[in-house]
């Protein structure tokens, strides 16, 4: 094995070990999967089709809206992954004992973006159990055109594991913008401004130029992957939507491990 | 590979603040070195240099030959101890030593063994952060002995002990340097390496003014002067002179002798017959001959450069 | 808090006896507020961070204000035009305000005081099917399916004349919300309620005298109800007066999950007159119809007209005599004094992560105990940061909310949008409100980092609270759970920048977007103020109870 493999098992162990020794990462992935569902069951309570008029709902979708709640949980779990070395001084003996920079970031993201994936694996399925449940109640049956909301469906499939992979990139970008920031605070109030103000601004931008730019190109655009209805009418293809995501997340990454790499500890 | 510390002429600024200016030294295996000055001499600036946690503006730091970034598993060559504090408070001791050993590739009965070294056995399983600093450098020095390191370099690792932790301190750094390691040590108050330090770099303002023994030291700031007591001081004076000292009536029945050991000090005065009570060689504390080394360079007491902040 | 100013001022010396200064050992506010006030300038990062917060308020509002251009085409092969060129004139009401003002009228003039009585005996219409495919411009009626729209008007009218935008009383009677009275487009009172057929038809009458005009209603033709009065200050001694039918745009929201489902077309109406009696001087004694603004202001208009059969008049309109609101119902391009605050929602992040920092930064490093060994009093270091912070935000609010209002209306008016004015006093409202809705929001901050203790925690929850509830509402959230979520969480606050008021008489899409909220403007913001004071009586107790 190389040395950097060697290096960087050691540093996944010790990230890892890192992670489960303090209860706070523990509350969090629970806070993900409890807000995730308790968001989506209230959406689909919300959310009926009364008789007699077309319903043009996205069922898999709607299940799926806690995501955007999830995702401030699952910023925060890996902000603080990062940011709490700085704020207790203690990022010094992890340079101390791990002094290559690149592999302590990529098994600080590793290890947060693994976690984020896991509780997300387990309240997506939670969603799409509680959609199985609620949403036939509300009105979207399958004599209606609404089959009952299932993993077996390819466009469901995709819904749930995409939004796995949201959350995984969220956690990705968040510990990259910590790493920038090196501030909870900061690196918090940037990541939650990344996702939820351009959606804003892009809801206030008449020009349909920009308004397509910006829900094209902002962070969010990863949750087209959610979509399974109306593909046509997406500002941009479900995949497509999550490698934006994914490029903020690279780059961000990428800026905190330059700035990591070259700044004093 | 020996175990040494090599910095060769390590500059630093932060901003307009000089902190290292052509900072050069090495530490020896088998002995204590102290690092010595007062604050904002350097020493933090130039131990994060070291392990790579600052990068130099200019010169070099190696450790056992090799930059401390390259080393694998660098824990196992160099084990330091910084800020005590500077750990997550709701993690326990024995977990927060888990993680550093897992990312040295040791496995965790390594964590127990240190956990025993370093008497911590009975809160190992307590929050880090509830330790009293006392523990919380009792806890350090765990971590930096758990790659079995053959070069420890601890920043002022007697900060907020008892006099009991004083004492267990300048043992175990002893007991290290008698194994053969290399211990770089520092303090802002010389007091402490009394009877700990083999060897001492004395810096101020980011620069060496001093590296030399212990006992170099403490003999030139003694300057090898002799009080002598006697009731005939006169004779005594004379007899002195002619031996080639130069005598000082200090007192009604005391002279200050210099230029001459005290054994032939006794020499001279036997032959003459001089009657005498009293000879007695000076022996300068090792704080005094801090202050005699640094008298010259007033301004690094007088007013320290101001701590960087970090 | 005067009287505490003064007290401090006379325990400050310096030479005087032990007892004297531990006698002010218990710092009043005003001192805390300025040691606060100290710290808070300090840390040269909060000070960038506010500067920050300012910086994305105004550049957001103003890149949104300057990216909401409409475009436009004169002719199918014409150049396509974008901005000012696009916008259609609109009328002005009496008051001011942007109206629209097109039905058809069947009209005659009337000298002096008179009266005129009609019966209605109908009103039916069509409008289009909703779904959203654009009406062939060569016929607007094409695939339209039957159906009176709720605000479709029958009725008499008297005006000052036939110009767009002129004063004028009504009484009509209404698709589905009954007979109405009203006047120069804002003003709407109720008559007899229940829609209008053969079996149940309403007997409508308007008089005038002088410059009042009244309106009754009747279900017989003999036993008449005051519905309402109009003042109509400056009426010339002869107006136009006669019967009127106009029919809204039909607009269709449905609760529907992932995006807007608003739903807009137009719609026309026909109403069926009979037993017209006038009194007072008609000089003209025959009746002209006219398509009023037909075909300028509003798509799928000017398509009316009447014909008359011995006593009964049949007529047909399209259009509607009302104020625009903002959104896709009033067939204008509008915007609102508040549309350039889109970057509110920037700025308030920024100030949240001070105003949580500004609390936590004291547990971290363990300054709080500093502090509170300076003033044990906890509840007033408390407070004392609320009011710094609050005052701080306040200030950037007030800055960056005009900054932001001031650059931005220019450029939405240039990107062709009509701005719909409103008073000065509303103007200021929207302001200062939007000002104090920063304050309060990082006053809660502040409550949160002292009930948390961690910052980054803190500051997600804040903003997880105020701006997050807006964006669902906004982006993804039924119309009608939207509206409770804007009542209910601290988000209402945002009311407080609403500008236009809702008006009942039209149908629109009562959309955040379109800058209307379920809350009016104080209320809304006491929901916020509501949050704030919870938080910060639930931080008051704990940072009591705890350890410091």
């Amino acid at each position: 094995m190389s040395g950097t493999a060697l290096a960087l098992r050691a540093a996944l162990r010790a990230e890892w070990t890192k992670q489960r020794t303090i209860t706070g990462p523990a509350w969090l992935l629970m806070a993900v999967i409890a807000f995730t569902v308790a968001i989506s069951v209230a959406a689909m309570a919300a959310t009926g089709c009364p008789a007699g008029i077309s319903c043009p709902v996205d069922t898999t979708r709607l299940s799926l809206t806690g995501v955007q709640f999830g995702q401030a949980v699952v910023a925060i779990l890996a902000v603080l992954a990062v940011c709490n070395e700085y704020s207790t001084g203690m990022i010094r003996m992890t340079l101390a004992a791990m002094p290559r920079r690149s592999v302590v970031l990529a098994a600080k993201t590793c290890v947060s973006s693994g976690l984020a994936v896991a509780a997300s694996a387990v309240a997506v399925v939670a969603c799409v159990l509680a959609a199985r449940l609620m949403l036939p109640d509300h009105g979207f049956t399958a004599a209606r055109g609404f089959p009952l909301t299932s993993l077996a469906d390819p466009g469901t499939l995709r819904a749930a594991i995409g939004s796995v992979l949201y959350l995984g990139l969220i956690a990705l970008l968040s510990a990259g913008v910590a790493a920038i920031v090196r501030d909870p605070a900061v690196a918090i109030g940037a990541v939650l401004a990344l996702l939820y103000v351009f959606p804003v601004v892009a809801a206030f931008v008449g020009n349909p130029l920009w308004h397509n730019r910006i829900e094209r190109y902002s962070p969010m655009a990863g949750l087209n992957i959610q979509a399974t209805t109306g593909l046509h009418g997406l500002p941009i293809t479900p995949w497509a939507g999550l490698g934006v995501l994914a490029a903020w997340a690279g780059a961000a990454i990428l800026g905190g491990g330059l700035v990591l790499k070259v700044r004093d500890a | 590979m020996e175990a040494t510390i090599e910095v060769d002429g390590v500059r630093k600024r932060f901003g307009h603040a000089v902190a290292l200016d052509g900072m050069t030294f090495t530490v020896q295996p088998g002995l204590v070195t102290g690092f010595v000055g007062p604050n904002g001499a350097g020493k933090s600036t130039t131990m994060r240099v070291i392990l790579g946690l600052d990068a130099p503006d200019e010169g070099q730091a190696l450790v056992s030959g090799q930059r401390y970034q390259e080393l694998p598993h660098p824990m196992r060559y160099l084990g330091s101890l910084l800020d005590a504090g500077a750990l997550q408070a709701s993690r326990s001791a024995r977990n927060h030593l888990l993680w550093l050993a897992y990312s040295q590739g040791l496995p965790a009965s390594r964590v127990t063994e240190v956990v025993q070294q370093a008497g911590l056995i009975d809160v190992v399983k307590r929050k880090a952060g509830g330790f009293s600093l006392g523990m919380r450098q009792r806890l350090g020095i765990a971590a930096a002995m758990l790659g079995d390191p053959a070069i420890l370099m601890l920043d002022e690792p007697f900060n907020g002990l008892d006099p009991d932790g004083i004492v267990w301190m300048r043992g175990f750094l002893r007991s290290l340097a008698r194994q053969g390691r290399a211990v770089l040590v520092s303090s802002h108050l010389m007091s402490e390496l009394q009877d700990t330090a083999d060897h001492l770099v004395i810096v101020g303002r980011g620069k060496v003014i001093a590296d030399t023994s212990v006992a170099d030291l403490v003999a030139a700031a003694s300057g090898n002067r002799v009080t002598l007591r006697t009731a005939a001081v006169s004779d005594a004076m004379a007899a002195l002179e002619r031996a080639g000292a130069v005598a000082i009536a200090s007192g009604p029945d005391t002279v200050t002798i210099s230029g001459l050991p005290s054994q032939r000090v006794v020499t001279a005065l036997g032959a003459d017959g001089v009657q005498f009570s009293e000879v007695s060689a000076h022996r300068a504390t090792l704080e005094q001959a801090y202050m005699e080394i640094t008298r010259d360079a007033v301004e690094f007491r007088a007013e320290p450069a101001p701590e960087v902040a970090r | 808090m005067t009287s505490d100013m003064a007290t401090s001022s006379t325990t400050g010396g310096l030479l005087g006896r032990p007892g004297a200064v531990a006698g002010a050992s218990r710092p009043r506010l005003g001192q805390l507020v300025r040691s606060e006030w100290v710290k808070f300038w300090s840390v040269r990062g909060w000070v960038i961070g506010m500067i920050v917060a300012a910086l994305l308020t105004v550049l957001l509002g103003v890149f949104a204000a300057g990216n909401a251009s409409i475009g436009c085409q004169t002719s199918p092969n014409g150049p396509r035009l974008t901005g000012k060129a696009c916008t259609p004139p609109v009328p002005l009401g009496p008051g001011g305000e942007p109206v629209t003002d097109s039905f058809y009228f069947v009209r005659q003039p009337l000298a002096g005081n008179g009266s005129i009585t009609v019966r209605v005996t109908s009103l039916t219409g069509v409008h289009a099917t909703g779904n959203g495919q654009a009406q062939a411009a060569q016929n607007p009626l094409a695939g339209m399916t039957k159906g009176v729209v709720p605000w479709s008007k029958a009725g008499i009218l008297i005006a000052t004349g036939t110009r767009v935008g002129s004063a004028y009383a009504a009484m009509l009677v209404t698709g589905s919300h009954g007979v109405r009275m009203q006047y120069n487009y804002t003003h709407d009172a109720a008559g007899l309620p229940g829609t209008v057929s053969a079996a149940a038809p309403r007997w409508l009458r308007l008089t005038r005298s002088g410059d009042l005009i009244t309106g009754y209603d009747s279900a017989d033709g003999k036993h008449w109800t005051v519905v309402g009065t109009a003042r109509l200050t400056g009426l010339p001694s002869t107006v136009q007066a006669g019967m009127f039918v106009t029919s809204p745009l039909y607009t269709h929201m449905q609760p529907f999950f992932g995006g807007s489902s608003a739903q807009v077309g137009p719609s026309q109406a026909t109403g069926v007159f009979d037993r017209v009696s006038l009194r007072g001087t008609w000089p003209a004694a025959s009746w002209t119809g006219d398509n009023v603004g037909g075909g300028k202001y509003s798509p799928g208009t000017g398509i009316g007209g009447f014909h008359r059969v011995g006593v009964s008049f049949t007529v047909t309109g399209s259009g509607d005599i009302a104020p625009i609101v903002p959104g896709a119902a009033a067939g204008v391009p509008t915007t609102t004094f508040e549309q350039p605050l889109a970057g509110v929602f920037a700025g308030l992040i920024a100030i949240v992560v001070v105003a949580a920092m500004f609390m936590t930064a004291e547990y971290r490093r363990g300054l709080i105990r500093v502090t509170l060994a300076a003033s044990p009093r906890r509840g007033r270091v408390l407070a004392a940061k609320a009011v710094v912070v609050g005052l701080a935000a306040f200030v950037v609010g007030l800055v960056a909310s005009t900054f932001a209002i001031w650059l931005g209306l220019p450029r939405e008016q240039n990107g062709g949008l009509v701005l719909l004015p409103v008073r000065l006093l509303t103007e200021a409202r929207v302001i200062v409100g939007t000002a104090a809705l920063v304050a309060v929001t990082a006053v809660l901050a502040v409550a949160l980092g002292a009930i948390l203790r961690r910052s980054a925690a803190a500051v997600t929850a804040a903003i997880v609270v105020i701006v997050l509830p807006y964006l669902l509402s906004v982006t993804v959230l039924p119309a009608s759970v939207a509206a409770w979520v804007l009542r209910l969480t601290p988000a209402a606050g945002f009311a407080i920048e609403q500008s236009i008021p809702r008006y009942p008489q039209v149908d629109s899409i009562y959309s955040p977007v379109g800058g209307y909220y379920p809350l009016p403007a104080w209320a809304g913001f006491a929901v916020l103020c509501g949050y704030a004071t919870v938080a910060l009586v639930v931080a008051l107790v704990l940072i009591r109870r705890r350890d410091a």
